[in-house]
């Protein structure tokens, strides 16, 4: 799962969950999938994403301590807390935001609804959100 | 330049051999008439026929300027080729030499090419319309006069409402009682306030002397259809629990041919001008009836051969009375009431085990014929493929039921995800390296108006309620950025929408190679077998694939190709003309922008309206 990919996910669905968004965001294994740098389509896709979703995926830590160091260094320095103006100027943070958007590949890990604690797992990079009939 | 003269005449001179060989070769390999070197008396014109619209009239005069007498025409329908036959070799060499590559009968004044031939071909008396008319079925010619007709056309236009234009290939108009085609039946609760006009009175005394024999009660249903030429109707049987026997239909400003079938038989009726037709008995229940959509009709000529005739605008009005109960009758092949036991009961199991039967023959099945499944899916459909690359880059665009994630890539200028309950087909989407999640289409996990684009081909068909097909849709909606699009693709219950069959029909290789009795009987047998897998209590119909469906709900076998050749039962509702505009408009926050049959599925293109 791109993070892209997660920043429209939510729990809403569930029986009594209001927002249900972000989804609390777990890694256990990850990929970093070299893609082209396209500088407009990330500052035009900005507009459709959720800020906080894409600040609140920066600074998650992964599971696995070798794959945190690496994690940590990579991302969550240069994620500022609140979308900066004239972002399209600032086209080193533009390759940042590429990077966290569509290079990350989340392998293993889950989500979690941030009302119920509710359970997503992802699985061989598929996040599975079916609900069971009870829960809608 | 004398030279370059002769260079262009003998140029002509092979273009025409060539196309006279290559129109030669096509009727040989169609009905094995032999050319002859020689004069002969049967002479085969090439490249005009029926089928693009030569008429018998046409042929006839132009044969009778070249001073050649003719005793015999033999036109096929289909072909765009035919047969002319004379008594001596002279009158044939007179024709031959007057009209090969002389007479401008073509379509648009194209040039004839003729050849003899050594005799007619086998099928050429064999003539359709000779076959007895349908049991109960009657025409009464001239049962208006003309200015009865104007005053008719006159009297329904009157009331100031336009037609309702709401039907693909007709403008429609009802008095009475409306007749909703999405449930292809009438509200008896809830007449409307224009009865059949007054007018139409003087139709019925008439009736009644001509047409005595039948129990029959004063219409109080009218349905106005206006074909402009070229418009048609599909095969359909009026429904037996919502009308009784019988049913009139009165044709006004044009002539046309209407089909009647029953299984493999197709009856063709002239439908002439100010002429009624009665249908009651078996034409009533046990035959379909159509107008195919064509500019012109084939219909016998004057001297017992075949013509063409040209349709005109035609407004055909459509008695007839409601029935306010179960239908009686003893056609059950096409009886509504006969076929669900009660429809009722039906949509009533069908709602109590929904979740279970999509589990089970929607779920499950997609689960396991994942691989196989995926590896018959791979082109894009050309107009879902438009309809994505018709969004801005950059937008965001979600698959409802992606399936393998074939949309996914198809414009690489969009933020594209995909969403499917079949983890076996996310799971080949995936390793394409597509944006997929694993969800239900009920409950769609993606924030509310967050998404630019929607499509969702082939999905809520699969849902076995209406409600459910509903709340399909409107989780689409909720999805939608104001000002958002979303494309639903859903099959079609009529598979031969203009007579054309869908690639669906088309690759039926038994019917295409006209089925013998004893693969039938086989087919009938596997299907009694698997009938019998199904729980009892889900009393569903299984479907012969590569044949037009016969009910809504049914299910749809799928044979996988291994060894075993397990075949798998795929829970479909096939879609009714209008019926997924009727899901739709029932969204006061969405308004339809457009909506098209492609290949046997109803399409529907809608947009979230701002707020």
């Amino acid at each position: 799962m791109k993070l892209s990919t997660y920043n429209f996910l939510t729990s809403m669905a569930i029986k009594g969950v209001k927002v249900g968004f972000p989804l609390k965001l777990t890694i256990n294994k990850k990929e970093v999938v070299e893609t082209e740098f396209n500088p407009t389509f990330v500052e035009r896709l900005l507009p459709k994403l959720d800020w906080s979703a894409i600040y609140g995926a920066a600074q998650v830590n992964p599971s696995d301590m070798r794959q945190k160091m690496s994690f940590q260094a990579e991302l969550t320095e240069d994620i500022p807390a609140v979308q900066p103006e004239n972002i399209g100027e600032n086209e080193a943070l533009l390759q940042k935001l590429h990077h966290l958007l569509f290079e990350i590949d989340v392998l293993e890990g889950q989500l979690e609804c941030p009302e119920t604690g509710r359970v997503f797992p992802i699985t061989d990079g598929i996040p599975n959100m079916l609900l069971n009939e009870d829960e809608v | 330049m004398h030279v370059e003269q002769q260079q262009q005449k003998v140029n002509k001179a092979k273009k025409v051999d060539k196309k006279q060989r290559r129109c030669l070769a096509i009727i040989k390999s169609d009905c094995e008439v032999i050319p002859s070197e020689d004069p002969t008396t049967y002479l085969a014109i090439l490249n005009v026929g029926l089928s693009n619209g030569l008429t018998e009239e046409c042929l006839l005069q132009a044969a009778a300027g070249t001073g050649g007498k003719v005793t015999e025409v033999v036109m096929l329908p289909g072909k765009s080729y035919c047969f002319l036959v004379c008594d001596t070799l002279e009158d044939a060499q007179a024709i031959y030499q007057g009209m090969h590559n002389v007479s401008n009968i073509g379509q648009q004044g194209a040039v004839a090419y003729l050849s003899y031939v050594m005799g007619l071909p086998a099928l050429a008396r064999k003539n359709d319309w000779n076959r007895p008319l349908p049991s109960g079925l009657l025409v009464l010619p001239d049962f208006v006069s003309e200015e009865e007709e104007l005053m008719l056309l006159r009297s329904i236009s009157e009331d100031g409402r336009a037609s309702e234009g709401s039907l693909k290939h007709r403008n429609v108009k009802h008095f009475g009682f409306e007749f909703l085609y999405g449930v292809n039946n009438v509200d008896p609760a809830k007449p409307l306030e224009q009865s059949i006009p007054s007018a139409c009175d003087i139709l019925w005394p008439r009736l009644e002397s001509s047409a005595s024999k039948w129990d029959w009660s004063t219409p109080d249903q009218l349905t106005v259809n206006e074909y402009e030429p070229g418009h048609g109707i599909p095969p359909h049987v009026d429904t037996h629990s919502a009308f009784l026997d019988p049913i009139l239909s009165l044709s006004l400003q044009s002539d046309v041919v209407m089909d009647f079938r029953r299984g493999e038989e197709l009856v063709q009726v002239r439908l002439p001008r100010r002429s009624l037709l009665i249908m009651s008995g078996e034409s009533r229940y046990d035959w379909t009836h159509g107008i195919r959509p064509k500019h012109i009709d084939v219909v016998p000529s004057a001297s017992g051969g075949l013509t063409t005739q040209a349709r005109g605008k035609r407004t055909s009005l459509t008695f007839r009375r409601l029935r306010r109960g179960p239908c009686s009758c003893s056609y059950p092949t096409l009886c509504d009431t006969r076929q669900t036991k009660a429809p009722e009961e039906l949509s009533l199991t069908l709602a109590a085990q929904a979740v279970s039967l999509e589990q089970r023959n929607v779920h499950e099945v997609y689960d396991k014929i994942a691989v196989h499944f995926s590896e018959t899916r791979h082109s894009p459909w050309p107009q879902v493929a438009d309809f994505l690359n018709s969004f801005h880059p950059q937008s965001v665009v979600l698959d409802v039921g992606c399936g393998n994630g074939k949309y996914l890539g198809c414009n690489p200028q969009l933020l594209a995800i995909g969403c499917d309950r079949a983890q076996g087909l996310l799971a080949v989407g995936r390793q394409k390296g597509q944006n997929v999640f694993r969800c239900d289409c009920l409950s769609v996990p993606v924030r509310s108006a967050s998404i630019d684009g929607c499509i969702s081909i082939a999905v809520i068909h699969h849902l076995a309620t209406g409600e459910r097909r509903l709340a399909a849709l409107r989780e689409m909606a909720r999805l939608l950025r104001p000002g958002g699009r979303a494309l639903v693709y859903v099959w079609a219950k009529d598979q031969r929408k203009n007579d054309k069959k869908s690639a669906y029909l088309r690759q039926n290789k038994a019917v295409n190679k006209e089925r013998t009795t004893e693969q039938e009987q086989r087919q009938k047998q596997q299907q009694q077998q698997l009938e019998q897998q199904v729980p009892n209590d889900t009393p569903l119909p299984v479907h012969t694939n590569r044949t037009e469906f016969q009910q809504q709900d049914v299910l749809v076998p799928w044979k996988t190709k291994d060894e075993q050749k397990t075949t798998f039962l795929r829970y479909y509702h096939v879609f009714e003309e209008q019926e997924l505009e009727n899901l739709v408009s029932q969204l006061p926050e969405v308004r339809i922008v457009r909506s098209y049959y492609d290949q046997g599925n109803h399409c529907v293109i809608f947009e979230k309206k701002d707020k």
